[in-house]
Formats: structure tokens, C-alpha cells, sequence
């Protein structure tokens, strides 16, 4: 039902679509990662093929006031090659795990991009000028014989075709032995964190040869081994403070004044478990794939397989709300095993102001959660959809005997499109979601 | 019975999920494999407490049954309290690191029942595999079965833990002792890569210098039951793959049974023999599982 993030007349409508058609995507293409930057401005994708595409928001037109602006490509860049580890003799993939920004500290914007074993720190800067007039050397750049010069001049700058570079300006390397995760920069701004499967490092933006290592759960014996970190984020406004998710459920906020290594935690998240749900799944789809700060600080939002939770930093045992994404799965797990769909990592996020979460699903379905209506609405990217602001309608998984017209039954579900990244735009109610190969963008209607 | 043949499956394809990460781009993924061992660890305990809930039940027509067998089986090796099997034993013995353990529970399996039953899981874990060997008809077929899964598991936690120990640069201890234990691991199955019964012997000297006691109770269980499982094969198995559902699956346990078994009873000249009663499926699966197998130790040579 429509309402959801804004009042009970709100629709969200489709804007656009960008990538292919095809029906065969290339493997390359697939969207890994979709980040909006702190002003909404700019929107960057990362894919497998370790691209990065930033689109930028167009000025609104002044003609039809009414229409927001396109985004539209702004730059294209590889931003990680494909390499091989000698020693270990494994390929270190090129896909892009995640994108995070910078807040805008001059006219250049500045991204971190990440894959397994890399982070760099991008400069995106526009060049929309150009020096002529130089006495050393002429037009083409060529040196101009000392003897043929006569007379000095001043250089003059003169517009040129708007020209976007990015160039890497930091490359953080070599300081995690297993598969990067997460990155968050911190409030500070001068520092960032870089989390694997088991090692929190603390990296300063200026400073490549040098990290701190700050959380370890690495055992003595890799046998004990139990779980692993899967996702890390710093704390919106309080930089020493940052938590980091796992593979059995648990959050752990920890403080960087009590101790260099923060191994013991500050806070201990943990929600006690059914028991009557228990199946020889239950360790993997409690596993959280996604952890993320409400813009306010004061909440935080975890993404499992089937379910969102919100939690307030204030209480430990359990959640204040849980929403559940595709509870009819539940059923499905084994085959959802077999066909590793299980292992699906999901991603959430909040809108600006904190009143509604939104997360993916499978058939390309997308979920988004008012928390203050409780009302939930179903929406899916598609391009039958796909008409110029035309309204999305609601979908409807049936989950029960019988399957009312317009709604979809659990086995005619589409696994293989999957939304895993979903982004929201810092101020305004436009949503960027990632279908496999396509990035789709939806905003509201006004009315 | 359901919760058995399921457990299996979900076994069987943990397995693969394992094998297929070796070579998936990008290296083996930590979450993953761990997630996977943890399935493969509760379908095996589901797997071992459904069948312990039946063993408890005739333990006293097994304990009578397992005497009268012990006279009339025909089989000249591996029987549980015969002579013939105490020699055997003592061989397997020397292989395993628990020397004491398994010899006592062969040697007086009468006495044992009565205390096992009353014990914990992990106990008539392993003492109830070897009343398996001689209780009724169900119970022998699962004995090869259950511990060559013990086994899968250990040997797949001892694989992906010693893959993940490898390339740790931050602690330089462990980063010495793991490369030994690959090249000691490399140059047996160098050796060996031709000899299929030998290549899970890899494993073998894996788990014993695993520290983990899980691990340690699994080489006291192996050679428990390869006492026990050719006796099984050879004159069980046809009667086995009737009664379970997913033959594939039985295979699987079979060849493992076999397999280790043939390790362990060093009469490598009898193996074919047992291999040979296999059923056809058996025998494929037999020879694509342990061609599977040995690629393992070079993935652990990798890391």
C-alpha cells in the first residue's frame, strides 16, 4: 500500500534505468554496490568488473519545475584490476565491495572503492579551463626554442569542454589477509575503518604504509574458529565508536578510548533465539549481512535472511522492531541452500530522516518499512514498470492456498534476480536500487 | 528415517558446496565455508542422534547377537571380539592415536554396552558404533556410514581451518607450523596420488595434529568402526542399498567406509575384493570421490 515514507498520498514512480537490456549479462556487469554522496548529488556504482560509474544529478529543469532532474553518467573509471596472489597462487577478484564517500571538503569529490584486498581513495575532479599563452612552450606542448623568444606574456585562462577525471590519489594495500567487507569512514573525517572475516583495521586518509589493527578475532587455533566479522561501521557523530556485526547474529559496539585492541566490547547486541524455529539452517540465516547507523546516531539497523531489525544503542537483549522481508522463504531454506541463494547477501538502508528502512528480496522485489505507520510495501524493479513516472504498484507474495490475481506465489519467484543494493538519497525521497546488472531509480510523485 | 535420509543429503551437498569453493575465483571464502561446515556438523549430529535413538533400544538383543556373530561370521577380517579382529585392531591401532580406547572397546564390547548406554552422546557416539558392528540388520549399515561422516566433517574442518591458518602474516608462529604440515601432507600425497586408499592418508596425520578434542575423538571412532564396517560391506551392502532411500548417498558412505577402512586394515591385497561387492553406483562414486579426495591435499598445499 502506498504511504509509506511520507504520508498516505505518497507513490513512489519510476524515474530511470540504467545498463543493458540483454538478456545475457555479462558477469562484469552485475552492480555490487550503489552509494549516494552526503549531498545526494552524486550517485557512484561499483560493479564486478571493478568499474566505478558516478552519476550526477542534473539541475532541476526550469521549464517543469514540477520534475526533478535526471542522473546521468558524470565519470567512468576502473578503479581494481583482476590480480594474482604468487604466494598463495589465488586470483584476488576486481569486483568492488564497497563504495564510501568523503564529506566535500573543496570543489573535488573524493571516494573510497575497496575489493577484497585493496582500498583506494579516488579523486573525482572536474577541469573546465584551461592555461594558453605559455611562454616556454607552445600549444602542442612542445618545448619552443629559448632563442625564439621575444617578448613575455601572461597566461590566460579560457573555458574548455568540461572534462571529469578521477584519479587515485591513495592506495591502501596489503594489510588484510582475508576478504574486505566493509569500509566506513569515521566523523573525524581524517580516518576510516577497513573490516575481513576476522581483523578491524584503523587507517588514517593520509597514511598507506601504516594501519591499526583494532579488532582481532582471529583464534590461537583456526580450528575453534566459530565466527567471522561481516560487516563493520563507524558511529555517525561519535568517532570512537564503531560496530562490527557477525556470522551468528551478534553486534558488538566497541569504544576506541578503553584500549588500542578493542577485542572486549563495549556493548554486546545479541537477540536470544527460538528455539521452536531451529533447523539445520538457523546458524546461517542468523547470520547478519548488513549493519548500518541511523543518521541520527542513535539507532542501528541489521539486515539476517529473512528479517530487518532495528535496535537502539541503549538496549542490548533484543530489538526494538523487527520486519520481516520474506518470511514465506522460511520453508524454502533447504533448496535455498542448494542452490546457494542461502548465502545471499542483503543490504538495508535508512532514509534521511530515519522513518523508513528500505531493503531487497528476490524477483527483483524490494521492501520498504515505515517505522512509524508500520505499514510495509512491496515494489518491484522491472521494465514492464518502466514507463516514464509511471506509479510502481504494489506486489504481493501469496503465501497462502490460494493465490488472489496480481499476486505471485512462492515458487514461481525468480531467485536469480536478486536485489542486494539498495541505496537512499541523503534528503529526498529518491531511492537508487541495483538489479543485477541495471541500476533503476525511483522517486516520489508529487502531487 | 526421513530426518536420517535428509541429514544425508544435506551432507552430501555440504560437501560439494566444499570441494566447489577450491576452485570458485577469488580464493575460498571464509563465511561461506564456515556457514557450510556448521550445516554439515548439525546434519551429522541429527544424523548420529536419530540413529543412537534406535540403537538404545535393542541393546540387549544386540549384546546377544553380537556374541553369537562374533562365532559364526564367515568373514576373516576386522570382526569385533575374534582374535582375528584383535590383531587387526592392534594394526589399526598403531595408525590411529588413541591406542587404548579402541582396543578395550573391541576386545570386551559385551561389558561396554551396558556402560555406554547409559552415557552422554559423545560416549555411545563411540561406543555405540561398535555395537553397531554386531546389532541387528540396520545398525552395520549405518556404522560405516556414520563415522566416515565424522570423518568428512573433522577432515572438512581440519581442510578449511588449516587453508585458512596458512596465510596468516601476523602470526608468524603458526604461519611456520602449517607450511610444514602442508609440505609434510604434500609429499604423502605426492607419493601417494596414484594409490587411492593411501590419499586419505593425508588426512590422517592431519587430524592427529589437530589439537581440537573433536578431532581427536574421530581417529578413536575410525578405527572403531572399520572393525566393524568391512564385515558390513561385504556381506550388507546389497541388504543396505535396498533399505536406504538415496543410494548415491549410501555410496558415498560406502566408498568412505571402504576407503578408510582399506587404509586401516593395511590388507591393501583384500581391498579390491570388498570394493569388488560394491554395487555398480558404488563403484562409480567410489572412484569419482576419491579422485575428488585428492585434490583436497593439493588445496591445502595451496593456502
Amino acid at each position: 500500500m502506498a504511504g509509506v515514507a511520507g504520508g498516505n498520498d505518497f507513490q513512489w514512480c519510476f524515474s530511470q534505468v540504467k545498463g543493458a537490456i540483454d538478456e545475457d549479462v555479462a558477469e562484469a556487469d552485475i552492480i555490487s554496490t550503489v552509494e549516494f554522496n552526503h549531498s545526494g548529488e552524486l550517485l557512484a556504482t561499483g560493479d564486478k568488473g571493478g568499474r566505478v560509474v558516478i552519476f550526477q544529478h542534473e539541475q532541476e529543469c526550469k521549464n517543469r519545475p514540477h520534475l526533478r532532474g535526471e542522473y546521468n553518467v558524470y565519470s567512468t573509471f576502473q578503479s581494481h584490476e583482476p590480480e594474482f596472489d604468487y604466494l598463495k597462487s589465488l586470483e584476488i577478484e576486481e569486483k568492488i565491495n564497497k563504495i564510501r564517500w568523503l564529506p566535500q571538503q573543496n570543489s573535488a569529490h573524493f571516494l573510497l572503492s575497496t575489493n577484497d584486498k585493496t582500498i583506494k581513495l579516488w579523486k573525482i575532479g572536474e577541469r573546465d579551463k584551461r592555461a594558453e599563452g605559455y611562454n616556454l612552450k607552445d600549444e602542442d606542448g612542445r618545448l619552443r626554442d629559448p632563442f625564439r623568444i621575444t617578448s613575455l606574456r601572461v597566461p590566460v585562462l579560457m573555458p574548455m569542454d568540461l572534462m571529469v577525471e578521477a584519479s587515485p590519489r591513495r592506495v591502501f594495500a596489503n594489510a588484510h589477509t582475508y576478504h574486505i567487507n566493509s569500509i566506513s569512514v569515521n566523523s573525524d573525517h581524517q580516518t576510516y575503518l577497513s573490516a575481513d572475516d576476522l581483523r578491524i583495521n584503523l587507517w588514517h586518509l593520509e597514511i598507506t604504509d601504516r594501519s591499526f589493527n583494532i579488532v582481532d578475532i582471529k583464534p590461537a587455533n583456526m580450528e575453534e574458529l566459530t565466527e567471522v566479522i561481516t560487516a563493520a561501521e563507524c558511529h555517525p557523530n561519535q568517532c570512537n565508536v564503531f560496530v562490527y556485526s557477525s556470522s551468528k547474529g551478534t553486534i558488538r559496539l566497541c569504544d576506541m578510548r578503553t584500549a588500542a585492541l578493542c577485542d572486549r566490547h563495549t556493548k554486546f547486541f545479541e537477540e536470544p533465539e527460538d528455539p521452536s524455529s531451529r533447523s539445520f539452517f538457523s546458524e546461517i540465516i542468523s547470520s547478519i549481512s548488513d549493519v548500518k547507523f541511523s543518521h541520527s546516531g542513535r539507532y542501528m539497523m541489521t539486515r539476517d535472511y529473512l528479517s530487518v531489525k532495528v535496535w537502539d544503542l541503549n538496549m542490548e537483549n533484543r530489538p526494538v522492531e523487527t520486519y520481516q522481508v520474506h518470511e514465506y522463504l522460511r520453508s524454502k531454506l533447504c533448496s535455498l541452500y542448494e542452490n546457494d541463494c542461502i548465502f545471499d547477501k542483503f543490504e538495508c538502508c535508512w532514509n534521511g530522516s530515519d522513518s523508513a528502512i528500505m531493503t531487497g528480496s528476490y524477483n527483483n522485489f524490494f521492501r520498504m518499512f515505515d517505522r512509524n505507520t508500520r505499514k510495509d510495501i512491496t515494489l518491484e524493479a522491472s521494465r514492464e514498470s518502466s514507463k516514464p513516472r509511471a506509479t510502481l504498484k504494489p506486489r504481493k507474495v501469496s503465501t497462502g492456498g490460494k493465490r488472489k490475481k496480481d499476486e505471485i506465489s512462492v515458487d514461481s519467484l525468480d531467485f536469480n534476480k536478486k536485489i542486494l543494493h539498495t541505496a537512499w538519497h541523503p534528503k529526498e525521497n529518491v531511492i537508487a536500487v541495483a538489479a543485477t546488472n541495471n541500476l533503476y531509480i525511483f522517486q516520489d510523485k508529487i502531487n | 528415517m526421513e530426518f536420517k535420509v535428509e541429514a544425508h543429503r544435506i551432507m552430501s551437498i555440504s560437501l560439494g558446496k566444499i570441494y566447489n569453493s577450491r576452485v570458485q575465483r577469488g580464493g575460498i571464502k571464509l563465511h561461506k565455508n564456515l556457514l557450510v561446515s556448521l550445516v554439515l556438523r548439525s546434519a551429522r549430529q541429527v544424523y548420529l542422534s536419530d540413529y543412537y535413538g534406535g540403537i538404545c533400544l535393542s541393546a540387549q538383543q544386540a549384546r546377544e547377537w553380537c556374541e553369537g556373530e562374533y562365532m559364526t561370521s564367515d568373514q576373516d577380517k576386522l570382526i569385533p571380539g575374534s582374535t582375528e579382529s584383535l590383531s587387526e585392531s592392534d594394526e589399526t591401532s598403531d595408525v590411529a592415536v588413541d591406542k587404548q580406547e579402541p582396543r578395550d572397546v573391541v576386545e570386551s564390547p559385551a561389558a561396554q554396552h551396558v556402560e555406554t548406554q547409559a552415557s552422554g552422546e559423545q560416549d555411545s557416539a563411540e561406543n555405540g558404533l561398535s555395537v553397531s558392528g554386531c546389532s541387528d540388520i540396520n545398525t552395520p549399515e549405518e556404522s560405516p556410514e556414520a563415522t566416515p561422516t565424522c570423518e568428512v566433517a573433522s577432515v572438512v574442518t581440519a581442510i578449511s581451518s588449516n587453508c585458512i591458518s596458512a596465510p596468516s602474516p601476523s602470526d608468524p608462529n603458526e604461519a611456520t607450523e602449517t607450511p610444514t604440515d602442508c609440505q609434510t601432507d604434500n609429499s604423502e600425497s605426492a607419493e601417494n596420488h596414484s594409490d587411492e586408499p593411501k590419499a586419505p592418508q593425508a588426512y590422517t596425520n592431519r587430524k592427529r595434529t589437530a589439537e581440537d578434542s573433536e578431532l581427536t575423538d574421530s581417529p578413536t571412532k575410525r578405527t572403531k568402526v572399520t572393525s566393524t564396517s568391512l564385515p558390513s560391506t561385504n556381506d550388507e551392502n546389497k541388504g543396505e542399498t535396498e533399505e536406504m532411500d538415496t543410494s548415491n548417498v549410501s555410496s558415498l558412505i560406502t566408498i568412505f567406509g571402504s576407503s578408510f577402512s582399506g587404509l586401516l586394515s593395511n590388507k591393501e591385497g583384500e581391498q579390491p575384493d570388498s570394493e569388488a561387492e560394491d554395487s555398480d553406483s558404488g563403484q562409480i562414486c567410489c572412484d569419482q570421490m576419491l579422485k575428488n579426495l585428492n585434490p583436497w591435499s593439493t588445496a591445502i598445499v595451496a593456502f
